[in-house]
């Protein structure tokens, strides 16, 4: 059940943002990371990913390649959490998760349906708000409750887009641990879009630097987060150790002299 | 799994909360439809009304005709226009996400009043269209018009919101300027029916306008009920329902076609109501939440209850008189909207 990506190119009108984009094989079982600057094109291929965008060349999963699979087929293999939080309105988290559920058509009876929902807010540490309404939470409690949504059914491939942006420490770690977890019992691949870079070396099994819509460097956390690769992508000075519980540690000195930001 | 989850509890107790309400919506407009039966300058009896249901021929032919001629069709045309703007509001403001999209500020009514004007101020003659049906016609091939109009523009800018409603607000215009180009060739009478057409008035209607628009509302309700979850789940994130696989730029066209549809068949007949199509939906969405579920049938019962509480009290307000009832709706429903907005910011704040 590999993901494969090669030479994907995609844009928006005329402004390209995948430049023949291509990364080695993903295995099930393995949390990935995107890392890069904003605009280097992580939510672009998460898009393409997920189906919702189109783009040249061949993504293929589980021995199916995107361009010859059926959509419908595709949607139910593939779940995506994009990065802005499910809309601040009256609706409650179990109205939108209901709705979601059996929009899809998913094979729950209603008690099966809740105790599914019930698991998730309480693994999330949003069953309190299970009838607030979405208006009343923070966004990192909305950012959960989209989570969560992503995983009311059981994907093969979770997408996820800065899926911890909104969240503090605690929860930062909690969500990735929780999807860690989840994909190592049930054989899944996760895709995330990620900015932090401790976060992402700690809980990664493999990394993908991006950088102007190609790949810089894929592969193992250690082989991808070197000074050098960092410093070309985000134009910073910075210095990788080993913390004493044996994470990486990337801390950033300064941005490079002369350098201007990728915005 | 068998046990019993407590989060299905607590949204079973929600859900039946909700369906009281439904049912508390349900029961009020009944009793608004009795009252505005019973309304009139013919000095019938509650009595009478009651009996002249049962039995017309208990009624002498002045109140029969009075009855089932006159106050019936008028009390149902304000339930049924009222109900069919209730929903095509709710679905509007649902699958545009913006609290003040309507099929009005699509174009809709004023295209409508193109048509009517057109067909006061020049009065065509079509083959086959008897010369009372002309505005009621021409009203609607205006609204019909300005729906295809609508939906090229959201076809081909693939759903865009922003677009939509940018060119339904420019679209209200143009049809403004074109009517008022109109007026100004139109003399004083016909002036004043368009004014009065404008206004809105439920004593046009008869029991065919009545089927009419009870089919079509009929025919739409089904429809935008097989399609509750999908528009509780856009309501919430049209992001994640794009991730799901969701086709929103078809959904969008579907739902913006059946809310034209059941708006231009309201209009044509009864005038412009807009008010309805924008505050029903929001006094729903105060009362039920936004479970399409509910939200759907309670948008349609606040519009209904609405118009058919305006068309009881255009008749008592000043005897003798009938009052426009696009007037009084927006007179009855903004401080009932206001009250129940404060209401809904106290208890959220």
């Amino acid at each position: 059940m590999n993901l494969k990506v090669e030479n994907v190119s995609a844009g928006y009108g005329s402004v390209q943002i995948l430049n023949n984009l291509s990364f080695p094989d993903i295995t099930q079982g393995q949390l990935v990371g995107l890392l890069g600057p904003n605009a280097s094109g992580k939510s672009t291929l998460l898009r393409c990913l997920s189906g919702i965008l189109a783009f040249k060349g061949h993504i293929s999963f589980a021995g199916q390649e995107y361009s010859k699979t059926n959509h419908k087929a595709w949607f139910e293999k593939v779940a995506t959490m994009p990065q802005s939080p499910p809309a601040p309105t009256a609706l409650t988290p179990t109205e939108l998760l209901w709705s979601t559920a059996r929009a899809l058509a998913l094979p729950y009876s209603d008690q099966a349906l809740a105790h599914r929902i019930e698991d998730l807010f309480t693994s999330l540490g949003i069953y309190e708000y299970r009838l607030s309404a979405l208006s009343s939470l923070s966004g990192g409690k909305r950012q959960l409750v989209g989570l969560a949504l992503a995983l009311i059914r059981e994907p093969e491939l979770m997408l996820l887009d800065e899926p911890t942006s909104a969240l503090d420490l605690h929860w930062r770690m909690t969500v990735l641990q929780l999807v860690q977890q989840r994909i190592k019992t049930q054989n899944q691949i996760a895709v995330a879009a990620l900015h932090d870079l401790d976060l992402a070396a700690r809980y990664c099994d493999t990394l993908v630097l991006m950088h102007q819509g190609v790949v810089v460097a894929a592969g193992a956390p250690e082989t991808v987060l070197v000074e050098d690769n960092i410093a070309r992508v985000y134009q910073v000075e910075a210095k990788i150790s080993r913390s004493p519980y044996g994470h990486l540690h990337i801390d950033v000195i300064g941005p490079l002299p002369g350098s201007s930001p990728h915005v | 799994m068998t046990s019993k989850s407590s989060l299905h509890a607590d949204f079973s107790r929600l859900n039946n909360r909700r369906i009281l309400v439904l049912i508390c919506l349900f029961v009020a407009l009944l009793i608004s439809l009795w009252l505005d039966l019973l309304a009139g300058p013919a000095g019938l009896t509650a009595q009478q009304v009651f009996e002249g249901l049962i039995d017309p021929s208990s009624l002498n032919l002045r109140h029969s005709i009075i009855l089932w001629d006159v106050r019936i069709p008028d009390a149902l045309i304000a339930v049924v226009v009222g109900a069919a703007l209730g929903l095509s509001g709710i679905e509007m403001q649902t699958i545009l996400d913006n609290p003040i999209a309507s099929p009005f500020t699509l174009g809709i009514s004023s295209a409508a009043i193109l048509g009517a004007s057109i067909a006061i101020i020049l009065s065509p003659v079509i083959p086959f269209l008897p010369s009372q049906a002309l505005t009621p016609v021409l009203a609607l091939v205006g609204a019909c018009a300005s729906a295809a109009l609508v939906l090229f523009v959201v076809r081909i800018s693939s759903g865009n919101r922003e677009t939509v409603i940018l060119f339904g607000v420019a679209l209200v215009f143009l049809c403004e300027a074109i009517s008022f180009g109109f007026y100004l060739i139109a003399d004083a009478e016909a002036l004043y029916q368009i004014a009065f057409w404008a206004m809105g008035s439920l004593t046009k209607a008869g029991w065919i306008e009545v089927a009419i628009v009870s089919a079509v509302f009929c025919l739409v309700f089904p429809f935008s009920l097989r399609q509750v979850w999908l528009l509780t789940l856009i309501r919430g994130s049209e992001e994640h329902a794009r991730s799901t696989g969701v086709n929103v730029a078809k959904l969008r066209i579907w739902v913006i076609a059946r809310s034209s549809l059941l708006a231009a068949f309201a209009v044509c007949f009864v005038g412009t109501i807009s008010f309805i199509g924008l505050v029903g939906p929001h006094i729903a969405r105060l009362l039920l939440g936004e479970d399409h579920r509910m939200l759907l049938p309670g948008s349609a019962l606040c519009g209904a209850l609405i118009l058919s509480i305006a068309s009881f009290l255009s008749k008592i307000l000043l005897p003798g008189t009938v009052v426009p009832v696009g007037v009084l709706t927006a007179i009855i429903g903004v401080p009932l909207f206001l009250s129940l907005l404060l209401q809904n910011h106290r208890r959220t704040r």
